[in-house]
């Protein structure tokens, strides 16, 4: 099975300040792919460049099997997408903007879309410009499922939005993925919200991507060991080492990527002893790779 | 496509429906009251060169209804794509270049509206005017240039106006520099027109604004 996104060493650059380098991430067909990343870390714009709004320097995106840019037209009739900041002209009704949309998708839903103008209760008549910031993000939403795409592209889709609204997004997507077998790729920076919807996760900083895989490695994998009697050397572990600190004098908290319960024998035989071992939720995982990674790389 | 076209055509004409309406009174009102004064039963019929000369001061109105037509008409098509810096447009499912043709075939399409107004209006004051022997009347001539001059002139400005603020400024910027070479050519007494050359290139036949130069008569010798 092709990947649903595909990007091979992927370099794009944005004046002196910001550069995405070698960037290489795959998205599997059918999953729910949550991209984490502080603010400024490069999500928008490596969505920018999957949907082709953005060329390149070098490098390739593959998207539903085929090139983008090149193919950017045949792809984006099979994608949908909401961006982070509302897109849609403000003078336009709602019922306007879906005749307009739906003008354009052979594939368009006009049952769903009904369907999801009730749920999401949508007033018809509504002036875009005139909507509340939640009704405004779930039109787009609207818009992005009632296309009936095999890939949904959604930039901080529930950013700054209230809980309700939040789960009734939420919802609308896990329905559409559970109906379709679609890909979804959703940025956030709200760890929480992907925790709960994502069987896969990468996380990016700096332009860079720091980690991928499934959701389920990334939380069950990511632990605080709380240790003793640690030599200060102990040379190449089978784990990815994220921080390591001393505690209480005697005692080392460490907090380690891709743990398996078999690794305790490589502790024991450092001749340390394992007191602990805590399981970090996706957030404490995330804050902590952020901090690791930022220990590794020299910032300007 | 025909479906993609009306969409566009609708939202084309929602943004745009003020000017089209008011362009369209405009370019039915202009070619009638310039013939005003060339059938008044209390007065009798203007003579020629009266006629000619409110005719002519009258025609003036044509190129500038076509250019404020032209501009106002580019700048609708354009805004609500710039105020979403285009993502919604660059995200659809067709070649940009399609999308660009579906913009300005909607903004032409309602710029018929105008365009046939003069026609009718024209049309309309021939039949009714006593026009004095030796003059024509030329309705479907005038209704051709205006139609011409409408197009070119939201020709000109679709292009300027699909620009970014950085195409504007370079277009603001080469005439900078021209109007800085002519000024510095003068002050060095060099015999340098650059105006004069693009002028006599822009709009003097067959150059591309030549349409909206020389007398527009309704009615002439």
């Amino acid at each position: 099975m092709t990947d649903a996104i595909h990007i091979e060493r992927l370099h794009y650059r944005v004046g002196k300040a910001f550069e995405i380098k070698n960037l290489d991430l795959r998205v599997p067909t059918g999953s729910i792919y949550g991209f984490l990343g502080p603010n400024g870390s490069g999500k928008t714009t490596t969505i920018r460049l999957i949907l082709g709004l953005l060329r390149p320097l070098s490098g390739r995106i593959t998207v539903l099997g085929d090139p983008m840019p090149e193919q950017h037209a045949r792809i984006l009739g099979r994608v949908g997408y909401v961006p982070e900041q509302p897109h849609l002209d403000a003078t336009l009704t709602v019922r306007e903007l879906i005749d307009f949309q739906a003008a354009f998708y052979p594939s368009w839903d006009r049952a769903q879309a009904e369907d999801l103008v009730d749920r999401f209760e949508l007033d018809g008549d509504q002036l875009f410009g005139r909507l509340s910031k939640g009704q405004k993000a779930k039109l787009m939403i609207l818009l992005a499922l009632a296309q009936r795409g095999d890939l949904l592209v959604l930039d901080e889709p529930t950013d700054g939005l209230d809980p309700v609204v939040r789960r009734d997004i939420l919802s609308a997507l896990v329905t559409y993925v559970s109906e379709r077998g679609a890909t979804i790729f959703i940025s956030s920076h709200l760890v929480h919200e992907l925790e709960r919807v994502c069987d896969w996760v990468a996380v990016m900083d700096d332009g860079r991507l720091i980690t991928a895989s499934p959701m389920e490695k990334l939380k069950h994998g990511t632990k605080r060991l709380v240790l003793s009697g640690v030599p200060r050397e102990i040379g190449d572990p089978p784990f990815r080492m994220l921080s390591r600190e001393s505690s209480n004098g005697a005692g080392e908290s460490w907090v380690v990527g891709g743990w398996e319960p078999g690794m305790t024998a490589y502790i024991e035989s450092l001749g340390a002893s394992v007191r602990d071992v805590i399981d970090l939720d996706l957030e404490d995982g995330f804050v902590e790779l952020l901090r690791s990674f930022r220990g590794r790389t020299p910032h300007p | 496509m025909t479906q993609m076209f009306r969409a566009v055509l609708y939202t084309q004409w929602k943004w745009s429906r003020l000017i089209v309406v008011l362009g369209t009174i405009a370019a039915f009102a202009i070619p009638l009251l310039s013939l005003q004064g060339a059938a008044r039963a209390d007065r009798g019929a203007l003579q020629a060169q009266d006629l000619l000369r409110s005719v002519q001061s009258w025609g003036s109105l044509y190129p500038l209804l076509a250019t404020a037509l032209g501009l106002l008409m580019a700048i609708t098509a354009w805004a609500p794509d710039h105020r979403g810096r285009h993502i919604h447009a660059l995200t659809l499912p067709l070649p940009r270049w399609q999308y660009v043709l579906l913009r300005f075939g909607a903004g032409f399409v309602l710029l018929a509206a105008p365009i046939a107004a003069v026609s009718l209006g024209a049309l309309l004051a021939s039949l009714t005017a006593t026009i004095p022997p030796g003059l024509q009347t030329y309705p479907i001539a005038l209704a051709v240039r205006f139609a011409l001059a409408v197009f070119v002139a939201y020709a000109v400005f679709f292009a300027v106006s699909a620009g970014t603020a950085r195409t504007a400024g370079i277009i603001l910027g080469v005439i900078a520099t021209i109007i800085l070479v002519q000024v510095v050519a003068g002050i060095a007494n060099i015999d340098l027109n650059i105006f004069g050359a693009a002028q006599t290139v822009l709009a003097i036949g067959p150059g591309p604004l030549a349409v909206f130069t020389g007398r527009w008569m309704l009615v002439d010798v």
